[in-house]
């Protein structure tokens, strides 16, 4: 082969790398609407509320129980964190309501954002250094720690930043990792031979709720259940390549799977639940549920945000807001 | 459009980079210890279509009702820790059942209004299941005991 050949190969290569790079970095940086991230930041906060208050509370019991129970974690021998104590997990508690719900106001975005991100994951930390790690609370942190980076964003700012659509796309990428990290640990600690395993009898066994009790009568139904759950897991990145409606679709698909799970075994991945959310474009729900609280209120409606009701401009616009937004 | 530098896009890249190869290595070599960056494991584990499903419970005895053992709530509300925390302790607490003691004083801090208890056990059931169908056969053994000195 001549060097000439060689060289032209050499360059046509650089070329593709550099045409795959651009392409991923126009994906990563995709621009989005700052009020998307405004609504998804409002419902992580108060997610992180209603988490520490009534959901995960484990945390707060383990100010209770004796140190000898103390298991430290890497995070904790990395940052030399003591057992709990009835004082910490008090002040992580309500340290973590107080700083969501400034962080709420939209004000201090940064400062505000990542000292909730650090008190919440203190007390997870707390949750989890006892023998029991839940395994679907860590995509959490990635919103907690990535929302803040694009600094100040209002519900009523339709402009469209990559700041903004980074932070999206990182909360995306972990929710998805989620699904398809968990088909890995199947096979990596139940082997390929998972799906054909007892491992839903044993979790309906152990504490189905009687709304559940049935599927133990028609094993069928709990084995194949695992054949669909992993197949579906093992796909989740697909999602990426889907249509918006399509994509809300999936999105929904999840929400009855995690619904199901739910009623089955009372087990829901509340954390991750909130994190699907920012596939949906929710400053158009936002803009529609302001509508209708203020018709509700007997006053003029607000305009709706610009373009809300005009034929979608481009791709991601090509959603509509839920039932009765345009008229 | 609010559009980000070379050096903004290139620390987001990073990061985003970094976390992917912290969840996967954790996925693919962590274990729980790596929170939160230890595999997802949620019912990960294979159970064998035919064996026991385990549970394990405590049962205690009350200064109102000596020497009669009830069953309590292993829940976080009630001893501070939940079920699956001391289940992963059981070999610990076999060497030193004495451990068990810390349960009943964490109860004592939650449920000041309860009556006390004086003596605390570890219970395991086995639940039969054949053929992924539990056979309504259930084995009970008693895995460690501590009574208050």
């Amino acid at each position: 082969m001549s060097t000439g050949t060689a060289g032209s190969a050499v360059t046509a290569l650089t070329r593709l790398g550099r045409g795959v790079g651009r392409r991923f970095s126009g994906w990563l940086f995709a621009p989005m609407p700052l009020s998307r991230v405004a609504a998804l930041r409002v419902l992580v906060f108060a997610f992180v509320i209603v988490d520490v208050v009534l959901l995960h509370t484990s945390g707060w019991y383990h100010g209770y129980a004796d140190p000898v129970w103390y298991e430290p974690l890497v995070m904790g021998k990395v940052l030399h964190l003591p057992a709990a104590s009835v004082l910490l997990v008090q002040v992580l508690k309500w340290g973590c309501v107080v700083a969501a719900l400034a962080a709420m106001t939209g004000r201090a975005p940064r400062v505000l954002g990542w000292a909730v991100a650090v008190g919440w994951v203190w007390y997870q930390y707390v949750a989890f250094s006892y023998g029991k790690v839940d395994h679907d609370r860590a995509d959490f942190v990635v919103a907690l720690a990535l929302l803040p980076t694009v600094g100040l964003a209002h519900l009523s700012d339709q402009r469209r930043s990559e700041a903004a659509g980074f932070a999206l796309r990182a909360v995306q990428l972990a929710a998805v990792a989620t699904y398809f990290l968990s088909s890995w640990a199947k096979v990596r600690f139940g082997g390929w031979d998972w799906v054909n395993s007892a491992t839903m009898v044993r979790a309906v066994v152990r504490r189905g709720t009687p709304m559940a009790q049935w599927l133990l009568e028609v094993p069928w139904t709990l084995h194949w259940f695992q054949w669909v759950l992993m197949g579906a897991e093992l796909t989740s990145p697909v999602i990426f390549l889907l249509s918006e409606k399509w994509r809300r679709r999936a999105v929904g698909g999840w929400f009855v799977f995690h619904a199901m799970t739910y009623g089955a075994i009372t087990i829901a991945f509340w954390p991750h639940l909130v994190m699907m959310l920012a596939f949906l474009p929710l400053e158009r729900y936002a803009a529609w549920l302001g509508e209708r609280f203020a018709r509700l209120r007997g006053g003029p409606a607000p305009t709706p945000p610009e373009g809300d009701s005009s034929p979608p401009r481009d791709a991601d616009r090509s959603s509509r807001a839920p039932v009765g937004a345009a008229g | 459009m609010d559009r980000l530098g070379r050096v903004a896009k290139a620390w987001r890249a990073a990061v985003v980079l970094a976390l992917a190869v912290l969840f996967c290595a954790g996925s693919l070599v962590g274990d729980d210890h790596w929170w939160p960056f230890g595999p997802w494991r949620m019912f990960s584990t294979s159970q064998a279509a035919t064996g026991s499903v385990w549970s394990t419970g405590i049962e205690v005895q009350t200064a109102d009702a000596p020497g009669q053992w009830v069953r309590a709530p292993l829940t976080p509300e009630n001893v501070g820790l939940n079920r699956a925390e001391v289940e992963g302790r059981i070999p610990q607490i076999e060497a030193d059942p004495s451990r068990l003691g810390t349960l009943a004083r964490s109860h004592a801090q939650l449920r000041p209004t309860s009556a006390e208890w004086t003596a605390l056990r570890v219970v395991r059931r086995l639940i039969v299941v054949v053929d992924r169908k539990p056979t309504g056969e259930v084995r009970t053994e008693v895995l460690a005991q501590w009574e208050a000195p």
